[in-house]
């Protein structure tokens, strides 16, 4: 022990206890280049995606990145801004209306008989 | 009588609706022309695509978090190549095909006399198949252990939070999915001019599946996995030659030094070599298969032939009909998924993990980045170091490394110090009778940190971890050698190599 300590007087590891680890407060979520990306850059696509995919909502604006963390509402408005206006074709394809089959029409038609027949 | 007739409950197509959207107030109609926008299956937290190393590690990690989570594989087993047809029935291989090259050949001198030797191949497989099916249905319990649903299939991306399933039992489902990961891994680069069949043509996959040994192989790459495949079939009886465009065997990343050396423990073992050689054109129209190289710089041709060649040239990302049009996602030149820093796609809930994105094809990588990129959907952070990821080919004897190596610091124009050991002055290699080898550290000339640390030697494999953990805290090369190894093991050699390089090696 009093050997350690004598020994450690004139040397310091460079492996320290940094005490245990605990998730930052903060974290930056802005995408950057991967590490191992041979070109150590994001391609336009990404900023252009993201750009027309935070027109009408609330992409990008992470606070602690847990799923189900924070209330949808807290997340902001996702109606356009006042004076803004937009048309639901283009939204993102989920959101968009549905094309009647004409095979639905039928069905409705004929109160559901066509399926059958 | 109508209703009667009619087979209420058949399911049948419906558009994606919700319990909060229109129902036809008629009963009749209920559930039948139901319209709405969002999907009446609750959609998972995360779907993986792909139950290879990177795939069902996430997998378990997010069951592990609670996230409902669902893997999907078109292998019909888990694992992927890694446990399927790649490092798993390798190393069984490997190993079996050292005890009886050992035995044919290093027992006398152990005062060990032994009788007939006689290889049983077929036995030899059968072991390698018990540890692969052992583990593949390992992780299917742990799959059922951490609530995992297990979808057996091939998956396409039907649109940014769909997936559409080719079941493998028949029919077809689809599930939907807040996050997704793809994890589908890579596929042998085939060699042009020569068609796989995997019998006389092979890839890594037929190399560990070759129903007898043949007299004369060719593998073409003297890369590891190129190495350990033609170990495996050297030590059975088979005239190996490789074929290497490069200077140096092992890869960019194995140090020139050790490179040389493992060359040359593996010549002793039968093995030939032809560095810097590329192979023009290959011909698999007549019994024998044959190539014909070239030195890499131009030069005289040569004809080889062989009853297997092993095309051994590296491995592409696989990404075959996963429907990346169908959602606007680009890979690189070289077939990679593009990610971010946090595994992101372009698309932020599409995530890109293991083989099929950048970085090394390693499974321990993807092993890594499958936890990381979990932790980042869960926690927001994740850590994979990429400066810390331990490369090891498991020949005999074995080579590992990690970090940097001489011809990289010298490029980066770093000044460092060299310091090595050689197994042969090592008690417990000694006594092993398996001295060949050596560790060798570099470290920075300033500071003493740790560099890189390359070994060829007997257990290196294992050996490497304590490397890595170094690399990992930053460790100096002093570090290792004030810390107590004990005696007599292999690892002293490391610590030897260690004192090597900051001061004096005490035995040597």
């Amino acid at each position: 022990m009093n050997a350690t300590k004598a020994l450690l007087q004139g040397r310091q590891p460079m492996i320290r206890f940094l005490g245990k680890r605990t998730t930052p407060a903060t974290i930056d979520h802005t995408p950057h280049a991967h590490p191992a990306s041979p070109t150590h850059s994001l391609p336009e696509s990404f900023a252009s995606y993201r750009q027309k995919a935070q027109q009408h909502g609330p992409l990008n604006q992470y606070s602690t990145g847990h799923v189900g963390s924070r209330p949808g509402a807290s997340l902001g408005p996702i109606e356009a801004g006042k004076g803004n206006f937009f048309d639901r074709s283009e939204l993102p394809r989920r959101f968009q209306r549905l094309a009647w089959t004409q095979a639905e029409i039928e069905a409705v038609e004929s109160g559901g008989a066509s399926q059958f027949a | 009588m109508f209703r009667s007739v009619l087979p209420r409950a058949v399911p049948r197509a419906v558009r994606p609706v919700s319990q909060s959207t229109f129902c036809a107030p008629n009963i009749y109609f209920q559930n039948r022309l139901r319209r709405g926008y969002a999907s009446e299956a609750e959609d998972k937290d995360l779907v993986i695509i792909g139950g290879g190393v990177a795939g069902y590690v996430a997998a378990i990690k997010a069951g592990q978090s609670g996230l409902k989570v669902a893997c999907i594989e078109k292998r019909g087993s888990l694992g992927g190549t890694c446990l399927n047809v790649g490092c798993i029935p390798s190393k069984s291989l490997l190993n079996n095909s050292h005890l009886y090259h050992q035995i044919l050949h290093d027992t006398k001198n152990r005062g060990i006399e032994v009788g007939d030797v006689k290889l049983n191949l077929g036995n030899m497989m059968k072991a390698k198949d018990t540890s692969v099916s052992g583990l593949t249905k390992g992780i299917e319990f742990l799959f059922k252990k951490n609530n995992v649903e297990y979808i057996k299939g091939t998956g396409a991306f039907k649109d940014e939070h769909t997936i559409a399933v080719n079941l493998i039992d028949g029919g077809e489902t689809e599930v939907r999915a807040k996050n997704i990961f793809i994890a589908t891994g890579s596929e042998a680069t085939p060699f042009p001019g020569l068609t796989i069949d995997e019998k006389r043509v092979i890839t890594s996959t037929g190399a560990i599946a070759l129903q007898e040994v043949p007299k004369k192989m060719i593998v073409i790459g003297g890369g590891i996995i190129g190495l350990e495949m033609g170990s495996v079939w050297a030590r059975l009886g088979a005239e190996v030659t490789v074929v290497e465009f490069m200077g140096q065997i092992g890869g960019p990343g194995m140090d020139a030094e050790i490179a040389k050396l493992t060359q040359k423990l593996l010549s002793k073992q039968g093995m030939k070599f032809k560095l810097n050689t590329k192979v023009t054109k290959g011909d698999d129209s007549s019994d024998v298969v044959s190539i014909t190289t070239e030195a890499a710089k131009g030069g005289k041709e040569e004809t080889l032939d062989a009853d297997v060649v092993l095309v051994a040239i590296g491995r592409r990302p696989y990404t075959y009909g996963l429907g990346l049009d169908n959602i606007g996602l680009e890979t690189d030149n070289r077939g990679r998924i593009e990610i971010d820093n946090e595994y992101r796609t372009k698309i932020p809930h599409i995530r890109s993990i293991g083989d099929v994105t950048f970085g090394p094809m390693l499974a321990h990588k993807a092993e890594e980045e499958g936890v990381a990129a979990v932790e980042y959907l869960t926690k927001g952070t994740g850590h994979v170091n990429y400066g810390a990821i331990p490369s090891v080919m498991y020949t005999h004897p074995e080579v590992a490394w990690v970090g940097q190596n001489e011809h990289e610091l010298k490029a980066a124009n770093v000044k460092y110090n060299v310091g090595s050991f050689p197994f042969s002055a090592n008690s417990r290699a000694k006594t092993n009778l398996d001295t060949e080898g050596l560790v060798k550290f570099l470290s920075d000339a300033k500071t003493d940190r740790i560099l890189g640390i390359h070994i060829v030697g007997p257990n290196a494999g294992e050996m490497i971890a304590e490397g890595t953990l170094a690399i990992e805290y930053g460790a100096s090369s002093e570090d290792i050698a004030r810390t107590s190894h004990a005696h007599p093991t292999l690892s002293e050699a490391f610590k030897e190599a260690a004192m090597a390089t900051y001061d004096k090696a005490i035995h040597y």
